[in-house]
């Protein structure tokens, strides 16, 4: 277990450097000038070339890259060019709200993905007809269920704020930054509910497509588990639906749904963004979005290093609960 | 008819407990201790199937299990065995939706219309159940104990049942997953789990089909104490007559969804009183069966579940046959003076007096000609590189192999799982290089091979017919040559032209292995490699294959290398066998020597637990160990009753005993040293 996670943490630090040299090639291709862009159209060329030397965007791209590198172990991110701020306190200052609604879409998601799971496994009248509903719902892009959303519980039925992360007008600013467990230890429990409010209509757009990803994957699974011979097997014991289902159906039939729900945080990451944007929620997503029409490089960069370490993380982590639920893979 | 007449063996006086108490239909209140555990009356299962015609699995089926009974269940693949045993346990698959009308009644409770509850309390408390592949049967990610502990209640109780169940150690076996057990041992789980709670009734299904046969004596010997110790009776599905020899109080035969007869064990076999268990004696192959001539088969095919069987299922088999046979199918009726026997043959009577048929004749002479060897290995080794505890290791399969097959010869090589029987085929064949010494094959071989199972050695979406014009393209025939050529093969191998344009799913079990074998002989190979090609089949069918095998290699002059775990098979079909035991030759010689006589004390081993009607098993200590960690010395000392403190530290080599019968055993190699030093 320890040599899976060591050479899933060596292979982490070879994807990101990947990803920075992706990102340096992709940005010196791309026809937009950053000192341009930070300086204005107005600024003279002798201002822009001080600019871009004070910058090192005059160094060779590989010197530029090593120079990122070399920063980011350090946690030097660079500085914003549209914020001027360091991209790593901008970060810092953005993620809570991102975390906070990718914990809650995640939490949805898995809970609507058991649910949907076991509810179509096995071959009762109504699974068929429950299946086709859902891929109609996959099938709908999450812009389209952000609009929706808001045409009906905001606009039609008035249940729920279209934007924003809380209304209350001082909201405690800390220890964790998540405002519904913030509520909870500051004792304000108004905070908790009124940010709840605003959480779940996101979290919900957020959470259906990789639910039903990972629901019709657990399907499958948990369908073919429960034909197999060990469930035969306990069933001639005598043991309850209840027993098979959680002792041996479930477990047996985790492997493809995991690994499945490891590989839709992509997706995850690509809605936060679409969804942060509609909702105005002040995350991740609504920073990089802001930034990318200023060619705000550091900023992008940043935040794509960040998305892809939790990424990696995150699939480590699977790798290692298959290996744990399942222990034929841990040899 | 109402179930009250129906002729019930448990009615008939003298087996175990008579006269059961069956009221009226609805009353579902057996007790006492002459009532049958298991009842089951004018049982009737259909499978409805969307677009496709009923299956009829079983056609009316009458049976009853006497407390401390055993009872086998036999039949061939298709004969609705494992049918009946869903309907014991209540489990029938609900896919495809069957009908079911008839009774089955455990300890009074009927299993098929009581609320699900009432089922699963009976199958918690009053049922066990042992199932054929034990790999597939436990959960593999639950450890050993915990899901003993599921039926057993507590871990105590689990081990006693372990323990009971012949599992050294069990303690700290609770621990392990099934997949760190062997075979022998996760089979012994399974079996511990059915014998929790005391039940009236263990259903074994095939519970030793996929063990090897030394291992198959050890678990067959424990139901037996089980019975003797914990007193429930067993229900034993088998295909094997000589499996249900060993243990069986009575057998049940069954033929196409019905009872053909039934009766104890020993009269039976001996004098089967219905045609189709006196056939299905006579395909067995034994280790007396006459190889000079080719073996008895069975004509034609079991009926297909599909087709309505108006009359006698056997009837279009049977040289008995009669009009009357087609008519109505034969109720069961008792033996005359012989208590206990039904049988459901309108001319039973006839069948006792009947006189033993000539055999057919015998084979040509053997083509073995000088024409030097074919297939020679010298020193074979193969090595492979597997994960085992979190890093690599080496697994030694083929240990030094030697071996020689002359051209026009068949040799077999007979192991156990482990043994490196299938290694060797597989480097024989080019698959898979060898880590160092040398295969050297004479001539144009070409080797073909025919696989386990031929189901899924040929492509399912092609036709047979394509599937075996591929195979000539080397030939650059005519588009008419290759079709004579097809028709050819395929009258060879015993099939009409109708299965040309058929695909492999829609063939019979037979029938494939038989395109399989067409396919390995149509550009007709020097060598033909078998890779255990009858394990699949059921004893008439296997005998077919074999038959088949011998004809090739007689009218083609086909050199065969036969690779088999049943040394039955090894003996029909090969002129010398090979045996071959954790990846080395342990002993090689002619076929009847090495049955006959063996001298190594595994071959010794292997021969006495092969399970055959009048002959007691013995089954030999423990189980091949792990190939990874092979003993020091001789391979076999640690189950051997012949090792001394010498095995462990010397090899042994081969000693010569005839022509041509070596065997590497040290307690030759000093009979030998000795008597050449007397001479």
């Amino acid at each position: 277990m320890l040599a899976l996670a060591g050479r899933r943490l060596a292979g982490a630090v070879a994807i990101c450097l990947g990803l920075t040299v992706v990102l340096f090639v992709l940005q010196h291709l791309s026809a937009t000038d950053p000192v341009r862009v930070l300086v204005g159209p107005s600024a003279s060329t002798a201002q822009v070339d001080a600019v871009r030397h004070q910058l090192g965007y005059d160094l060779p791209l590989y010197a530029q890259w090593w120079h990122y590198v070399t920063g980011a172990a350090t946690g030097d991110l660079q500085t914003s060019l549209r914020t001027h701020r360091p991209v790593a306190t901008d970060i810092a200052q953005f993620l809570p709200a991102s975390i906070e609604l990718a914990l809650f879409s995640c939490l949805i998601a898995a809970v609507l993905a058991l649910v949907l799971g076991i509810g179509t496994a096995g071959r009762w009248r109504g699974a068929a007809p429950l299946n086709t509903v859902l891929l109609a719902i996959a099938s709908a892009p999450a812009f389209l269920l952000t609009l929706l959303g808001i045409m009906v519980f905001y606009r039609n039925l008035g249940w729920l704020p279209p934007t924003g992360r809380t209304s209350i007008a001082d909201p405690p600013g800390g220890p964790t930054g998540l405002l519904t467990v913030d509520g909870l230890l500051t004792g304000r429990p108004d905070v908790t509910l009124d940010a709840l409010r605003h959480l779940v209509m996101p979290a919900v757009c957020v959470a259906l497509l990789p639910a039903i990803a990972v629901g019709r994957t657990l399907r499958s699974s948990l369908t073919t588990a429960l034909e197999s011979d060990h469930i035969r097997t306990a069933k001639a014991k005598g043991l309850s639906r209840r027993a098979i289902l959680l002792h041996h159906g479930l477990r047996n039939s985790a492997t493809t749904p995991l690994s499945m729900a490891g590989l839709q945080l992509g997706s995850v990451f690509a809605s936060l963004v679409v969804v942060e944007t509609v909702f105005a929620w002040p995350g991740l997503g609504l920073y990089i979005s802001q930034s990318i029409p200023t060619s705000d490089f550091p900023a992008i960069a940043g935040t794509t290093l960040l998305l892809a370490v939790a990424y990696v993380a995150v699939n480590t982590a699977v790798d290692i609960t298959q290996a744990v639920l399942d222990p034929r893979l841990a040899r | 008819m109402p179930p009250e007449d129906r002729r019930d063996p448990a009615r008939s006086p003298s087996t175990g407990p008579d006269s059961a108490i069956l009221s009226g239909p609805g009353s579902a209140i057996l007790s006492g201790p002459d009532s049958p555990i298991l009842s089951v009356q004018d049982l009737h299962v259909t499978f409805r199937r969307p677009r496709r015609p009923d299956a009829y699995a079983l056609r009316g089926v009458d049976l009853t299990i006497g407390r401390g009974e055993i009872a086998g269940l036999v039949g061939e693949s298709g004969s609705g065995k494992s049918v009946l045993a869903s309907c014991v346990l209540g489990l029938l698959p609900e896919h495809p939706a069957p009908v079911v009308t008839g009774r089955v009644l455990v300890k009074g409770v009927d299993m098929l219309t009581s609320p699900e509850t009432r089922r699963r309390a009976v199958r918690r408390l009053d049922l066990g159940s042992v199932f054929q592949d034990p790999m597939s049967s436990l959960d593999p990610t639950m450890r050993v104990g915990r899901q003993v502990v599921e039926a057993a209640g507590s871990a105590e109780e689990a081990v006693r049942l372990l323990t009971a169940a012949g599992i050294p150690d069990a303690e700290s076996r609770m621990r392990v997953y099934p997949h760190e057990l062997s075979g022998g041992l996760r089979q012994r789980v399974m079996i511990a789990m059915a014998v929790a709670g005391n039940p009236a009734l263990i259903v074994a299904d095939e519970p030793t089909t996929a063990l090897d046969v030394t291992v198959q004596a050890q678990i067959l010997r424990l139901l037996r104490r089980l019975r003797d110790d914990f007193g429930c009776s067993v229900l034993l599905i088998t295909h094997d007559l000589g499996v249900a020899s060993q243990v069986c109080d009575r057998l049940v035969v069954l033929y196409g969804g019905r009872l053909a007869e039934t009766g104890p064990t020993t009269p039976m076999l001996s004098e089967p009183r219905h045609p189709y268990t006196a056939s299905l004696l006579r395909s067995r192959i034994s280790l007396t069966s006459d190889v000079a001539r080719p073996l008895p088969t069975m004509p034609g095919e079991p009926p297909r579940p599909t087709r309505p069987l108006p009359g006698c299922a056997f009837a279009p088999r049977c040289d008995l046959r009669t009009d009357d046979c087609e008519k109505a199918p034969p109720e069961p009726r008792p033996v005359p003076g012989e208590p206990g026997r039904l049988s459901a043959c309108l001319r039973l009577d006839e069948l006792a007096e009947r006189p033993a048929e000539p055999g057919s004749a015998s084979w040509p002479p053997n083509a073995v000609s000088g024409r030097g060897p074919l297939l020679t290995l010298r020193n074979v080794h193969q090595r492979f590189r597997v994960r085992g505890q979190g890093r690599h290791v080496r697994l030694s399969a083929l240990s030094g192999v030697d071996l020689t097959v002359e051209a026009g010869e068949s040799v077999a090589i007979v192991g156990e799982s482990g043994s490196g029987k299938s290694t060797l085929l597989r480097a024989v064949a080019g698959l898979t290089p060898v880590s160092s010494g040398a295969i050297e094959l004479g001539g144009d071989a070409r080797p073909q091979i025919v696989f386990q199972d031929a189901g899924a050695s040929l492509t399912p979406w092609l036709s047979v017919a394509t599937l075996l014009g591929e195979r000539l393209s080397r030939l650059r025939l005519s588009k008419a040559e290759t079709r004579r050529h097809i028709a050819r093969t395929l009258t060879l191998v015993g099939l009409g032209d109708d299965v040309l344009h058929a695909k492999p799913g829609a063939l019979s079990g037979g029938q494939r292995q038989r395109v399989a074998m067409a396919r390995a002989i149509i550009d007709p190979p020097e060598l033909l490699l078998c890779d255990e090609p009858t394990s699949a089949l059921d004893a008439s069918r296997a005998a077919g294959v074999l038959n088949q095998i011998g004809e090739l290699r007689r009218e083609l002059g086909m050199t065969v290398l036969f690779v088999t775990h049943d040394l039955g098979a090894a003996r029909v079909v090969a002129d010398r066998i090979a045996v071959m035991y954790l990846g080395r030759v342990v002993e090689i010689g002619p076929a009847d020597a090495v049955v006959g006589s063996p001298a190594h004390p595994y071959t010794q081993a292997l021969v006495s637990a092969i399970p055959e009607p009048g002959r007691a098993i013995a089954a030999p200590a423990g189980e091949a160990p792990d190939p990874l960690r092979p003993p020091s010395g001789c391979r076999f000392r640690t189950r051997c009753p012949a090792a001394r403190a010498e095995c462990a530290s010397r090899a042994p080599a081969p000693v010569r005993l005839d022509a041509g019968h070596l065997v590497d055993c040290l307690l030759y190699e000093e009979r030998t040293t000795a008597g050449s030093a007397a001479s």
